[in-house]
């Protein structure tokens, strides 16, 4: 399984690059992500969306309905692509470190 | 040589056929139906069920709505393929004579008779040089296609080319008389010689070869498609739709609860 | 990457993945042996895999009809060809022509190579039964996937999305894998978000004992497709129905009867009975799900252990009753936008679901276009059976899967002023179909058909 290397933390990886344990998030760990996602520049937006997400997922063990990350972040869908060009699930669920999604999605 | 094809060949062609067939269907029969996987079009009643089945064995109906190019060859060689059989059959029996009840002398009956035969001997052997052809042109089906599958076409056009050729050049045929005379002694466990004439016995041989193959090849698709349709086609019938404690007769309860000003549904 | 041998294929579950799912693998070195031993219980067990390996006369109908092979002409995708990647071993090992003839009927030693080559090609296949309904004799090479995916999965073979899925429905009773508080907190902003849209009250009752009815939704649609699940609510308040959604059964799929219909899909079946016993409903009424309702329409019958005392039926079975007896105030203009209908496979070819879904979606839409071949005969999204991998190699086989499904859209002209609506009411269809109308720019929006009769509903 890779790994990845931040700061003196060794952090596991599944096959698509997701954490495996979510409770080694570290804001630098998002930032090593987002520059293999392309992302040159974690903005204030961009933190507003990873951190309603872990703030989400911290309390319901999983993600939001895309719907209401829309909404409660004020970011619209296509926005948030524009922020995560992989999208919502594969992009903004990664940064915060969130497990990959399952079942038909 | 010509003893044993021609008086113990045909005996051990019968038992390896019937019990072939049967051990084929036996093997179908112990593997169960698990699940109901009942396929579109949906039946809904055993009269649509035989309709289905009507279709697609006179007329090939899947076949003519999704592939005409293999329908055009499949098709009438199969219809040729069923008549030259059942042809043999009466011809051989009634010596050609089969067409006098409905009216024809019998010397029209002969001629009919021989008529019909090479009709359909040519439509048949033209079909399978077509499935040949298709089969060698066609890019996808040349890729799944194994020796075997040519060798049954090569082994159809052998039996049907030496049948034509007794048919349309009269001098290497073999009248209907010597041949019910064979074949009576064969069906009646007394066998006589079989009749001295080399297209007839490579003709009978081949066929011979035929029926041996059968139960060990694909031509048992001629009861698998029975065997598969009568797992995928058959009726089921939905449950009534309507949905228990919902009662529209006096209008839409939601529209009626706003009206009258109450709470419109329990909560969670 | 994972490749064997030049084969692109799925992402595989790891052993740890397999353990979660109750599978132990079996060794490399064992494969072979093991997959011979599991081969001959399953062709004595199931008749429609044994007609199948035993009758086809590879006339080469089905490859022109299957979207696999039209998308990537790839002989492997040919569903006749698909079935030959264990029909060589079946003829080698089961039957007297393969054992003296060999190689000239086809017949061929087993081989880890070979069973590589299942992995490949039986994850490429939709299980859509195009083919079946083409090929003259009906042989359903769905039958075969069905049967080498379970032989897969006992060799400890399965794609990590589907060994995941299979987890997450053991731990929380759906596949997305979704805690009760979280269903709820989802539901509850729905309920908001139609108040704010449509000006009603809506709840969405969560276990609600002593309910006439038992919702079944589909769990994607709790993450990507709100207004399936508010076109629900909509529908069944409307009515004054006294329906609710279990918690512990808020999945209307069943990925056991894509890769185990054994185990895991029989205990996804005592699942829902469970559910349904102890809120005492009356009738169980299945959402917008493909294969989850083939599952449920057909395999519950013969997989529950137990009398089932509910009457199931399909959400569409029921609104085109209630469209067609006019029941429903519907009010079309609300969805003022051209709108085809992709026919999920399970629902046309394997349940006779065709003509409801269209009674309902003419009552609900002024302009519906009927794609050119449609019902029975309709040609899969390219993400049946959950082939919704999506790392980049498997990915771009889905679009190519998808291509004769975005020709047809095309043909259409529903999306030529890029407003039109693709209606497919099937989650696998949705997800497969959200990515694949933007990879082929086809100018439309994907949506579910009950989330059109919610917009359509009349209310005052």
């Amino acid at each position: 399984m890779p790994t990845m290397q931040v700061g003196n933390v060794t952090i596991e990886l599944d096959e698509d690059g997701f954490i495996v344990d979510p409770d080694l998030w570290s804001e630098e760990l998002a930032k090593v992500f987002a520059t293999s996602e392309g992302i040159s520049e974690l903005t204030d937006d961009h933190w507003k969306v990873i951190n309603y997400l872990r703030d989400y997922y911290k309390q319901f063990q999983i993600a939001p309905m895309i719907r209401k990350l829309c909404k409660e972040t004020g970011c619209s869908l296509k926005y948030i692509y524009e922020l995560f060009p992989s999208g919502p699930a594969k992009g903004a669920c990664k940064l915060a470190g969130l497990p990959k999604p399952t079942g038909c999605v | 040589m010509t003893f044993f094809i021609g008086q113990v060949l045909p005996y051990v062609t019968v038992v390896i056929f019937t019990l072939g067939i049967l051990y084929r269907l036996w093997r179908w029969a112990m593997a169960r139906i698990v699940h109901n996987i009942t396929l579109s079009p949906f039946p809904q009643s055993n009269a649509q069920v035989a309709g289905i089945y009507a279709g697609e064995i006179v007329l090939f109906r899947n076949v003519f709505l999704f592939d005409k190019g293999l329908w055009i060859g499949a098709w009438p060689m199969h219809v040729a393929l069923g008549s030259v059989i059942g042809g043999h059959v009466v011809g051989i029996y009634f010596l050609g004579k089969q067409f006098t009840y409905i009216g024809l002398s019998e010397h029209l009956s002969e001629q009919m008779s021989a008529l019909l035969g090479t009709v359909f001997g040519l439509i048949m052997f033209a079909g399978l040089l077509y499935l040949l052809y298709r089969r060698l042109a066609i890019d996808s089906v040349r890729k799944i296609s194994v020796p075997g599958d040519y060798l049954h076409l090569l082994l159809l056009l052998g039996i049907v080319s030496v049948g034509n050729f007794m048919r349309l050049f009269p001098a290497y045929g073999l009248e209907y008389g010597p041949a019910r005379e064979y074949i009576t002694g064969l069906v009646t466990l007394h066998p006589v010689p079989i009749p001295d004439n080399p297209l007839f016995i490579i003709h009978f041989l081949l066929v011979q070869v035929l029926l041996i193959v059968f139960p060990f090849s694909k031509l048992m698709h001629l009861f698998g498609m029975f065997a598969n349709r009568w797992i995928m086609n058959r009726v089921y019938l939905d449950p009534a739709p309507g949905l228990p404690g919902v009662d529209l007769s006096k209008g839409v309860p939601v529209v009626r609860a706003v009206s009258e000003g109450g709470v419109t549904s329990a909560g969670v | 990457m994972p490749e064997y041998k030049g084969m692109k294929q799925a992402v595989r579950a790891s052993e740890e993945d397999l353990r979660k799912i109750h599978m132990i693998p079996v060794p490399d070195d064992q494969k072979a042996d093991e997959a011979l031993k599991y081969l001959d219980e399953m062709r004595k067990k199931f008749r429609s895999f044994v007609t199948a390996m035993e009758s086809c006369v590879k006339c080469g109908l089905c490859a022109e009809n299957c979207h696999t092979y039209l998308g990537t002409r790839d002989p492997n995708n040919i569903p006749a060809g698909r079935a030959d990647l264990v029909r060589k071993i079946y003829r080698r090992y089961f039957t007297p022509e393969g054992r003296w003839f060999g190689k000239l009927v086809g017949a061929e030693d087993i081989s880890l190579d070979v069973i590589e080559e299942w992995y490949t090609y039986f994850y490429q296949c939709n299980e859509c039964r195009r083919c079946a309904v083409v090929c003259p004799f009906g042989l359903d090479t769905c039958e075969v996937t069905m049967v080498m995916r379970q032989i897969l999965h006992w060799l400890g073979m399965v794609p990590k999305l589907h060994a995941h899925v299979g987890h997450a429905m053991e731990l929380t009773g759906n596949h997305t894998g979704l805690p009760k508080p979280g269903l709820v907190d989802t539901l509850e902003f729905l309920s908001e978000e139609i108040k704010d849209e449509f000006g009603v009250d809506v709840p969405f009752p969560v276990d609600k004992p002593d309910s006439d009815i038992l919702y079944i939704p589909s769990s994607a649609d709790f993450l990507l497709n709100p207004y399936t699940l508010m076109g629900a609510a909509m529908f069944f308040h409307y009515i004054g129905a006294n329906w609710t959604i279990p918690s512990t059964m808020a999945e209307a799929g069943n990925f056991g009867l894509l890769f185990d219909q054994q185990a895991t899909q029989r205990g996804n079946v005592m699942r829902l009975l469970d559910a349904a016993e102890k809120l005492g409903v009356k009738k169980i009424v299945w959402g917008e799900c493909g294969h989850g309702w083939r599952a449920a329409k057909m395999y519950i019958p013969t997989l529950a252990d137990r009398p089932v005392r509910w009457p199931i039926t399909h959400l569409h079975d029921e609104t085109s009753y209630y469209v067609q007896t006019g029941q429903l105030k519907l009010d079309p203009g609300k969805n003022n936008r051209p709108v085809t209908l992709h026919d999920p496979c399970n629902y046309g070819r394997a349940c006779g679901l065709a003509e409801n879904l269209r009674i309902t979606l003419n009552a609900c839409v002024p302009d519906f276009r009927e794609m050119t071949l449609n019902r029975e005969k309709n040609f899969c999204c390219g993400g049946g059976s959950a082939i919704l991998f999506d790392d980049p190699e498997m990915y771009q086989l889905r679009i190519k899967f998808s291509q004769k499904k975005a020709d047809q859209v095309r043909e259409t002209g529903v999306g030529n002023n890029g407003d039109g609506v693709l209606c497919a009411p099937c989650s696998i269809c949705k997800a497969q179909l959200y990515p694949m109308v933007e990879e082929h720019k086809l100018g439309v929006e994907v949506k579910g058909l009950i989330d059109l009769l919610g917009r359509a509903l009349v209310w005052n």
